[in-house]
């Protein structure tokens, strides 16, 4: 019994796990409210994100591109910029943030983004007096770290940009889910408002699930105000739910403004969710309310009825964001599902050394694997390896079809899970989370046992 | 009426050369908005790039070759999951895609030797697939990766493969069509007259430009099979690396949709004397009339009577129970360029719909010639439309239901009109008689979908729509 962290081995990839770093800077940007992130590159880099997004949400979103064409890969895209900028400024009055999102190519040519931010800060001030438009820089070469990294990247940007001063201590706590769904972010909201804690949620993305209205009014869109943002800096402290995905930006508060960071497990599952809670509670002084006792013992109410029925011994497969693999890793072992292979997509080398894995590694009683920089073919050799003998895939819709085409039975977390009807109005995060997914794999391994014929039966006295 | 200034593009004046309302009288001669011209920053288009147009659109539809995309892994991963062209042999072309993952030492240091180790790898982990193109990416064209020695020393150590190279690096041009230019001439150039084809039919033809959306191709097959009517070479729908390597076989060209290959077209009559004959596939009437042209070719307009008979006879009359449905239900299109003109008199005469706008993302000066010359006055024609344009023209023309993207069918959802996938259909195929009366139904579905009636309704009471009439 063992636990083996790798790298994949090939240079190449097939299928990948994770899209680019500019495609995770969307995905913060578009969480701010009045904010229409700027796409500095080639107009696939903009137009395929947002229809990422789209298929993910069901939803538009805005994001702008500065459509670089032949020309400005041999003279510079500078006035590109600058044109995109103040378009938008025109067109889009309520506009109040542009992240300048850079890419491969603008990164390759070398466009100097702050200097052109600063003359778009000088043509905004002379043509709309009184209106403050903050543009923010934001560097992500598409061959670095990827949309994980991205993501985190632009949080961060943004922080930097627009948190300058140490406002008037606000008392309210910073809460970093990271790229969670908007089930996710409710159910934070909900959690903090039954504890009597004020907290905002960076970035609030509840709104991302917006209502068809009589008045045929929008709401898609990041719920996170500038003031928000600026009044980060006097918060009581700051907690990061996610390592890899707005860490960062909790540590740079702590260090420029001295708002005390906490980071915890992401709360996949019960005791990640109890550690979460009982860490907040130790921050702010809250005590933790019955209603939260009374979810959790629904959530382990339901979990009970599985575990060592249906899912004990069941070799399982994860693959996605790394914290949510981790913390999916750590719920499979509350609930007697064993995970024997983790797949992390990018190169980032701290995977590796994640006090989590090292701990997943210490418990499990069985062979794991962990690969590193891996992409979805690692995967689909190991579910055709009769070796392996998986029971269960849980990734997002990119590997959909290992597990259609091997006959596995696969539950669709993570993003982008597009193939699956309304999975981003559900929590996966808290007790709540824990439940609909222990409820998700449930149901998807009897769906599978009747469609296969395999001891159906069994669910005949259930 | 000339030329259009929205209200939205008051601050972007040169827009106004983009945007055409029709009026009786007029004609292109008088006023053709400017196309294919660079998109202005920040304007939210809904273009894409040119490495899309070649390899998610045109070489991604193969269902034997691995598509190398040569560049770090977004490019890789977007344009994957992201269309709906089925094949014959389960899907290979929709399974997977391939990445030489460029990180920034390969940017520092050049990517040649990480794309000849992919390459390789490609090839050891699925050794049943012997054919290969490699795209360039942003970087990689900026760095100068020479991938085509690359495809060279590959093939070289590996006898039994074969590659093709395609250069066209996102920012090449001003849209998704400089990529379809490139692959086209690249093809004709470096592939086309390197095999030979069995020759098993008396009549012989190349399918170009329908890329088996939906399972358009193989319904269409189903025609060609009827007429005996041997194709060489679907370009590129359910198509194989090598049927495209035996192009100069056939005798004849058809081409549906001339945007995206109308090139190779050209090419192959001016390289191998094989003449193009230009078709719409979709429609009944259009079918009808391409059916015939293909067959008076051949001389086999027997035959193609024949069919059409039976055909209209199988599908008209479900049509028809549509067409008096569908009457006088308004319609955008907001597509790549060519469905504008491929669509707008086809579901005008066969469905009675009416067509009130248009908007074309990298449609050329010609696609909007036809355009005009086939649809309406009172419709808008646009090229390269953004956002605040589409808001604008909906007030202005109140479509009752838009074919385009499911992006932008998720946006106008919330103003209460039904999207149908322009792109990739709803429930397809669309081409042929049979495909029409999907489009048909998936319209009739759309517009009679009782959820918009419910959708208006407040049940405050403080809207205009009566709450009786979501209950009709």
């Amino acid at each position: 019994m063992g636990c083996e962290i790798s790298n994949k081995e090939r240079a190449g990839v097939i299928n990948p796990m994770y899209d680019c770093q500019p495609a995770g800077a969307q995905y913060a940007g578009i969480g701010v409210k009045d904010c229409i992130p700027l796409v500095h590159g080639g107009q696939g880099c903009t137009m395929f994100v947002r229809l990422l997004f789209a298929q993910h949400f069901k939803e538009n979103f805005d994001i702008a591109s500065t459509s670089l064409h032949e020309d400005s890969a041999v003279f510079g895209g500078h006035q590109r910029i600058q044109d995109g900028v103040m378009t938008l400024a025109r067109r889009y009055p309520e506009l109040r943030v542009i992240p300048v999102i850079t890419t491969c190519s603008t990164e390759v040519i070398g466009d100097d983004v702050e200097g052109n931010i600063s003359a778009c800060n000088r043509m905004l001030k002379e043509e709309f007096p009184g209106r403050k438009i903050h543009v923010v820089p934001v560097h992500t070469p598409s061959f670095k770290s990827s949309q994980v990294g991205g993501y985190s990247e632009c949080m961060q940007s943004i922080f930097k940009t627009i948190t300058t001063a140490k406002v008037a201590p606000t008392g309210k706590l910073n809460l970093f889910p990271g790229w969670v769904n908007p089930g996710d972010v409710a159910l934070l909201k909900r959690y903090m408002g039954e504890m009597g804690i004020d907290a905002t949620v960076f970035m609030d993305t509840e709104s991302f699930d917006s209502p068809m209205m009589p008045d045929k009014s929008i709401s898609t869109y990041g719920n996170t105000t500038v003031e928000d943002i600026q009044a980060a800096s006097g918060a009581s402290a700051s907690v990061a739910l996610a390592r890899y995905e707005g860490a960062t930006t909790a540590n740079y508060l702590q260090q420029e403004f001295e708002v005390p960071a906490t980071i915890v497990g992401t709360p996949y599952g019960i005791g990640n969710t109890d550690a979460m809670l009982q860490a907040i509670s130790r921050i702010t002084g809250k005590s933790i309310p019955e209603s939260l006792v009374k979810e959790r013992g629904v959530a382990i109410d339901a979990l009970q009825d599985l575990a060592h029925m249906f899912f004990a011994n069941k070799k399982v497969a994860l693959f996605g964001h790394p914290d949510l693999v981790i913390g999916l890793a750590q719920f499979c072992l509350e609930v007697e599902l064993e995970p024997v292979l983790l797949l992390l997509g990018d190169d980032n080398s701290k995977y590796k050394k994640d006090p989590r894995i090292l701990d997943l590694k210490a418990k499990c009683t069985w062979d794991m694997e962990v690969v590193c920089n891996a992409d979805l073919w690692e995967l689909e050799k190991r579910v055709k390896d009769p070796a392996y003998k998986i029971d269960l895939i849980m990734g997002h819709s990119k590997g959909r079809y290992v597990g259609i085409y091997n006959n596995v039975p696969m539950v669709r977390v993570g993003f982008p899970t597009f193939d699956r009807a309304g999975l981003y109005r559900k929590p996966t995060m808290g007790y709540a989370g824990a439940m609909e997914l222990g409820e998700a794999i449930a149901n998807t391994l009897f769906t599978h046992m009747e469609y296969n014929k395999d001891r159906e039966w069994l669910l005949n006295t259930w | 009426m000339p030329m259009v200034l929205l209200e939205c593009d008051k601050d972007i004046p040169e827009r106004e050369r983009h945007i055409y309302l029709k009026v009786d009288g007029e004609d292109t001669r008088d006023f053709l908005p400017i196309s294919n011209a660079a998109t202005i920053p920040g304007t939210l288009s809904e273009r894409g790039c040119s490495f899309c147009g070649a390899k998610l659109v045109i070489g991604g539809v193969l269902k034997d070759t691995i598509q190398m995309i040569h560049g770090p892994i977004g490019c890789a991963y977007d344009t994957w999951h992201t269309k709906r062209y089925p094949t014959d042999n389960g899907h290979f072309n929709m399974k997977y895609v391939w990445s030489t993952d460029m990180k920034e030492s390969h940017i520092v240091f050049g990517g040649e030797k990480r794309l000849e180790k992919s390459c390789h790898e490609a090839f050891d982990e699925m050794p049943d697939i012997k054919r290969m193109i490699i795209y360039t990416t942003c970087p990689t064209a900026l760095i100068g990766d020479d991938i085509k020695a690359v495809a060279k020393r590959v093939m070289e150590a590996r006898p039994d493969v074969d590659i093709f190279t395609v250069e066209c690096p996102g920012f090449a041009g001003v849209s998704q069509s400089k990529g379809h230019h490139v692959l086209n001439i690249g093809w004709i150039n470096e592939k086309v007259g390197q095999l030979d084809a069995e020759i098993t039919s008396p009549y012989t033809m190349n399918f170009i430009g329908d890329f088996n959306i939906g399972g358009d191709t193989q319904l269409l097959q189903k025609y060609w099979d009827k007429l005996g009517i041997q194709v060489i070479a679907h370009f590129t729908g359910n198509g194989t690396y090598d049927d495209l390597r035996r192009m100069h076989k056939a005798q004849l060209n058809v081409v549906n949709c001339a945007r995206s290959s109308g090139y190779i077209a050209n090419e192959l009559k001016k390289q191998y004397g094989i003449p193009r004959l230009d078709i719409d596939s979709w429609g009944f009437n259009y079918m009808a009339e391409g059916i015939r042209k293909i067959c008076a070719f051949f001389g086999i307009e027997e035959k193609g009577e024949a069919l059409i008979a039976e055909e209209y006879a199988k599908w008209k009359p479900q049509l028809d129970w549509y067409k008096e449905r569908l009457q006088g239900v308004k319609m955008a299109i907001w597509t790549g360029g060519p469905r504008l003109w491929h669509w707008t008199k086809s579901v005008e005469d066969d469905l009675g719909v009416q067509v009130v706008a248009m908007a074309s993302k990298f449609g050329h000066q010609e696609d909007f010639e036809k355009v005009i010359a086939r649809g309406q006055a009172g419709t808008y024609y646009i090229d390269d439309g953004n956002e605040l344009e589409f808001f604008e023209i909906i007030d202005l023309v109140r479509p009752d239901v838009i074919f385009t993207g499911p992006r932008v069918g998720e946006l106008v959802k919330k103003l209460h009109i039904p999207y149908i996938n322009g792109h990739g259909y709803h429930n397809g195929p669309y081409m042929g008689f049979e495909g029409f009366v999907n489009l048909a139904r998936d319209m009739y579905n759309a517009v009679h979908n009782p959820l918009l009636k419910l959708a208006a309704t407040d049940i405050r009471g403080e809207t205009a729509t009566p709450v009786k009439e979501a209950a009709e």
